[in-house]
């Protein structure tokens, strides 16, 4: 009971404008104009991808999560929080998908302060545990961007020149309660590389876009939560390295899990959990340094002893489709090609107004196969059953 | 990009250009053909002054017969200075385009001596007046000539080497605005003041404000010798009736009264001392003066001047009458006038009478007749002439006395007296004041509209457009309102007519001290704080109203919970107090704290700072701003309107308060790009009469369904419409639709759709 009345009664919430999102067509139907909606949508942002560039592979993330009184807000159901929080791990899980060597860590803020809840680190459990714990503390006060920006720096200022470093800050409040000039913030994060994108639940605020503008990050505001998922996944692919970025080779050492097939081997403490007081890292398995024998409980993570950096082979080759990412398939209507196509990949008759061809093999696909294709799978099934076309696309990624 | 504007090859300086920007010429081209007046509405930040700028010149080049010169008045420096960059990058345009055969155009700029003045000691002074003061003390003709007896006296070198070789040596062509007239005469050592002053009689493109034309004390001095062939552009002209009825209205104090005292016996001794070693200059006055002011007449008859509201034409055509003459004689006879106006001060209760029964009971009472008075402020200039007198400054409050009696015994109608004994707000304290108050905008503005072949009327807020001809007496050729063409719908204008409780919200006088009105605007404030980014400008009714709400919002808690999202500034009457706290507002909304301005519709804040973007995402009017009602001077002039042009008092008093309204919420919105929410929170905008007085750009998109809101309802809707304005917006989605190319006017059916985008009055 005293739950309910916190939220307050259903007929004491907002009013919703629902028929006003939905907008008729010219022959006066609805569905028309939203399928048309949705798969432009999904189209643009295959097409937004570009070859050949550079990309900051490693990546280092912060995550600023907002917790000021602006997230208790109910226009995200259940509430701002509870919404970001869901979305947010889907994110993590996500990140970690497609960039396997990268870091992430978390800071929260409110009442005017940034605490730090998750340091940086490769594994996706530990965060998404703290974001779940994360749901049950109460929201309020003002949020201040510099201090969790500060925060955020002053760990990111210490990974090497050659990583990229990152934060995205998701802000529901419209305010920002700062000790000090801003501005000056803002150009500290500029010159020392860190890109900042923000995405803000409410409304464009005009400090948020000096931010992303000045450090080359992305601003955008939400429209509801399907569009909040959506830009979240933005971030999920790797951005363009900045020209400033360093460009070396970087020693890596491949360590084996060692399980403890050894009797003689003793249980010891690994690196990453020295600090901790409880039994967690305690145990004989692990990854050891293959340059200084010093143990790991995750990869990737830098050595702490040697400072190589770790990783496993699957990691990187899970990155490298972001290099060469699969071409486009050419785009054509359905009537061109004749009736009753069938799409390669899942062998249904293709509904829709256009059908699409890869260029190497000229397989034809359906909308929601070439979706799959690009977003999921990065190699084309009908190019792979071949010898002949995988060896072509793979020369064509290369060039 | 080379525009047919109706036959006439127009260069227009940008690769796109808004559709209303199109339309607007052609009406404009209209009227220049017709030589006849027009009045345009259109929405601010769609380019007006490139349009007005690109279209004249180019008239002025096919047509170099026919328009040979433009004058553009708008009312502040920084509107000037925007004017002559606009014109800097057509004439730019025309260089690229044209190379050698570009137009040869000289266009400058004309302030006051403080923001022109170069001789390092004037230029020190910040006051305006103590420049001028300064400056007749080193210029002044018979300073000059002591100089030439005694070089000891100083003079201002610049405005000797002027005086010497400027005059010959005219402007090169070119656009010179205040600093580059500066850089020339610091280059030349010419005074820019004095130079830019004798340049405007062969400029072909003029900047300047309303009051070099419009005040006959000042167009007398600077705007006299303009040619008939001008085309004037009244900018920003949406109070151009108050302007007017300032420029000609006296207002008399019993300390303005003490001080003419000492101004008399301060002249008499000069005479005095005159006639002891000179009196051969007095003679030769009195011959000049015996002469009349035929000189005078002459030139106005050949029309080389403009006519001086001040100096009607009958006077001209005397001599000056007998009996004030003489220097003497004339002093005495302001002596007894001075002593007839302490009497009049003298009253107990509030007298109002029309300027005839004042001149009779003048004549009853000390035997002053009519004729006499209306040639004092010409007798007064001839005299202060004769007597070689430095500090004209300390003479100011003769020479207003002057004016008034000029004025006074000239107009029969369209001028009340009101002499009130005490202030309103302090009954107690006698404090005795003399209105000689004009109620027709249209004597100060007659020959203007008289003189130039084209007067263009311009502003972003002109609704109701037929009021103007009305009130300013002339006929228009043209009136037309545009709106603003919009790729997005960028302006979310909103009636907010109640409280969550349902009690409506309004200012009307019964209902203000309500403690639920009250309470629920404080409601509605707290909500947008909550929801709106950055800057919110509100405007209360008047100072009054705005510090007795502040007082209940803090009782009630209210202020502390907007404190919780915004920095709170308050505007007040001291100006420097509220340009600080404009600032700090400005800061605010730049380091995302965000800010919130109380301000005062027909304040300092509401009329010429803009709050574009960020400094101002939400406008929020509390009630109607309608004008303080029980003023005399109100009534007086409401009941001449009635009189004279049939407006009817509620008609002329909602017509006032609706373009004020306008005015305050269109300071958020400053161009294309920019986007913001105006609430207009008082139930009575929602009536038909205040809707349609709304200028046509924001009535477009006040929607019925967003005419009776409730403060939810209200945060709702703006919720929605800040995300979808946060949306990216480029320039490409503009391409089209609110921006055009060469190619795309010329279609079919663009030309059809341009003509929906505006109206004829």
């Amino acid at each position: 009971m005293a739950e309910e009345e916190e939220k307050g009664y259903r007929w004491e919430t907002e009013y919703e404008r629902t028929w006003e999102a939905i907008q008729e067509d010219e022959k006066g139907s609805l569905q028309a104009s939203v399928d048309d909606i949705i798969s432009k949508a999904k189209k643009r942002k295959l097409l937004e991808k570009i070859k050949n560039v550079r990309l900051g592979m490693m990546r280092h993330l912060f995550l600023i999560i907002d917790m000021s009184e602006a997230m208790s807000d109910q226009d995200l159901k259940p509430t701002r929080l509870l919404s970001t929080l869901k979305l947010l791990e889907y994110f993590v899980e996500e990140y970690f998908d497609q960039n396997p060597i990268s870091q992430l860590g978390i800071i929260i803020t409110k009442n005017k302060r940034a605490e730090k809840v998750s340091e940086l680190g490769g594994n996706p459990r530990r965060h998404i545990t703290t974001l779940q714990s994360l749901a049950d503390k109460v929201c309020h006060g003002e949020p201040s961007l510099q201090n969790s920006l500060e925060l955020a720096h002053q760990t990111l200022r210490h990974m090497p020149g050659h990583a990229s470093r990152e934060v995205l800050v998701v802000m529901g409040s419209l305010t920002t309660c700062d000790p000090d000039n801003i501005i000056s913030t803002i150009s500290m994060l500029r010159d020392g590389n860190v890109r900042c994108s923000v995405i803000g639940l409410a409304a464009e605020v005009c400090v948020c876009k000096k931010l992303c503008k000045e450090t080359h990050g992305s601003y955008s505001v939400i429209l509801d939560e399907c569009h909040f998922k959506d830009l979240l996944t933005q971030h999920v692919t790797p951005p363009p390295a900045t020209a400033s970025t360093e460009s070396s080779l970087i020693r890596m050492g491949f360590p084996h899990h060692q399980l403890s097939a050894d009797k003689e081997e003793r249980p010891s403490m690994c690196m990453c959990h020295l600090d901790s007081k409880n039994s967690q890292g305690f145990s004989s398995t692990g990854y050891f340094c293959p340059q200084c024998k010093s143990k790991y409980c995750e990869l990737p993570i830098e050595c702490k002893a040697c400072g190589l950096t770790l990783v496993s082979a699957p990691h990187l080759a899970r990155s490298y489709h972001h290099l060469f990412p699969l071409d486009q398939f050419r785009e054509i209507p359905t009537a061109q090609v004749g009736s009753n196509v069938l799409c390669f990949s899942c062998q249904t008759a293709v509904q829709e107004l256009n059908v699409y061809i890869c260029d190497n093999c000229e397989r034809i696909y359906c909308l929601d196969c070439d979706l799959f294709i690009h977003e999921t799978l990065h190699s084309c099934p009908g190019c792979a059953s071949s010898r002949q076309t995988q060896q072509s696309a793979k020369m064509a990624g290369f060039s | 990009m080379k525009l047919n504007i109706d036959g006439l090859l127009v260069y227009f300086p940008y690769d796109y250009i808004y559709p209303e920007q199109y339309m607007y010429m052609l009406e404009l081209k209209k009227s220049l053909d017709a030589k006849g007046h027009c009045a345009l509405e259109m929405p601010s930040g769609t380019g007006k002054t490139i349009s007005l700028l690109s279209l004249i010149v180019a008239y002025m080049k096919a047509n170099p017969l026919e328009v040979t010169k433009l004058i553009y008045c708008s009312r502040t420096v920084p509107e000037l200075e925007k004017v002559v960059a606009e014109l800097k990058n057509l004439m730019d345009y025309y260089e690229q385009q044209l190379g050698k055969g570009k137009p040869k155009i000289l266009g400058l700029a004309l302030s006051s001596r403080k923001n022109l003045c170069i001789n390092p000691e004037v230029s020190q002074e910040r006051d305006g007046k103590n420049v001028d003061a300064l400056c007749h003390k080193l210029t002044a003709s018979f300073v000059r000539a002591n100089h030439k007896r005694d070089a000891t006296v100083p003079v201002c070198s610049f405005y000797e080497s002027y005086d010497a070789h400027g005059k010959e040596m005219p402007l090169p062509e070119g656009v010179y605005g205040l600093d580059e007239l500066q850089e020339y005469g610091r280059k030349k050592g010419f005074c820019p003041y004095f130079l830019a002053r004798h340049a405007i009689t062969h400029a072909n493109i003029v900047v300047y404000s309303y009051y070099y034309l419009l005040d006959p004390k000042i167009a007398e001095v600077v705007s006299k010798e303009l040619s008939k062939n001008a085309v004037v552009v009244f900018d920003e002209a949406h109070n151009i009736d108050n302007v007017c009825i300032e420029s000609m209205s006296i207002k008399i104090t019993r300390r303005t009264l003490d001080k003419c005292q000492q101004n008399i016996d301060g002249l008499s001794k000069q005479i005095q001392r005159l006639k002891d070693c000179d009196a051969e200059r007095l003679k030769t006055e009195y011959q000049k003066l015996v002469q009349g002011l035929r000189d005078a007449n002459i030139a106005r008859e050949t029309d080389v001047i403009l006519a001086n509201p001040v100096l009607p034409d009958d006077v001209l055509k005397e001599a000056v009458p007998g009996n004030i003459r003489t220097a003497e004689h004339f002093l005495g006879f302001m002596k007894r006038f001075l002593e007839y106006m302490k009497i009049r001060l003298r009253v107990q209760h509030v007298v109002s009478e029309s300027p005839p029964s004042f001149l009779k009971d003048c004549y009853q009472k000390v035997c002053i007749e009519r004729k006499p008075l209306r040639f004092c402020a010409e007798r007064l200039n001839s005299m202060m002439r004769t007597l070689e007198l430095v500090e004209i400054h300390d003479f100011s409050a003769l020479s207003l006395l002057c004016h008034f009696a000029t004025l006074v015994s000239t107009y029969a109608k369209g001028f009340v007296l009101i002499i009130e004994p005490f202030d309103d707000r302090t009954p107690t304290i006698s404090n005795p004041i003399l209105h000689f108050s004009c109620m027709d905008a249209s004597i100060a503005i007659k020959p203007v509209f008289d003189r130039f072949q084209t007067v263009v009327i311009t502003s972003g807020t002109l609704s109701p457009l037929e009021m103007y001809p009305r009130i300013l007496d002339f006929r228009p050729v043209t009136m037309a309102t545009f709106t603003m063409t919009l790729a997005r719908t960028c302006i979310c204008p909103m009636v907010v007519s109640k409280g969550n409780d349902q009690v409506a919200m309004t200012s009307k006088y019964e209902t203000r001290e309500d403690v639920a009105v009250i309470r629920n605007y404080g409601n509605l404030l707290v909500e947008f704080c909550s929801i709106v980014p950055d800057g919110i400008v509100c405007f209360f009714t008047s100072y009054i109203y705005m510090e007795s709400t502040v007082a209940a919002w803090y009782e009630q808690g209210i202020l502390d919970q907007v404190q919780k999202h915004k920095l709170l500034f308050i505007e007040t009457q001291d100006a420097a107090e509220t340009s600080l706290a404009l600032l700090n507002y400005q800061k605010a909304c730049e380091n995302g704290r965000g800010a919130v301005l109380l301000s005062v519709a027909r304040g300092k804040v509401s009329e010429g700072i803009d709050f574009d973007h960020h400094f101002g995402r939400a406008v929020i009017m509390f009630g109607i701003p309608y004008v303080y009602t029980q003023s005399k001077i109100l009534k007086a002039r409401l009941e001449y309107l009635r009189d004279q042009y049939q407006i009817r008092e509620n008609d002329f008093l909602t017509f006032d308060a609706m373009r004020h309204a306008a005015q305050c919420v269109g300071r958020a919105l400053r161009g294309k790009t920019d986007y913001g929410i105006m609430v207009f929170a008082d139930k009575r905008f929602a009536r038909a009469d205040k809707r349609s007085k709304i200028p046509r750009w924001i009535q477009e998109y006040l929607k019925d369904g967003l005419c009776n809101l409730s403060v939810d309802e209200a945060v709702q809707v703006s919720k929605r419409f800040l995300r979808q304005m946060a949306q990216p917006f480029s320039r490409e989605d503009q391409l089209g639709l609110s921006l055009l190319t060469v190619e795309q006017l010329d279609q079919e059916d663009t030309k059809k759709k341009l003509q929906s985008r505006m109206q004829y009055v």
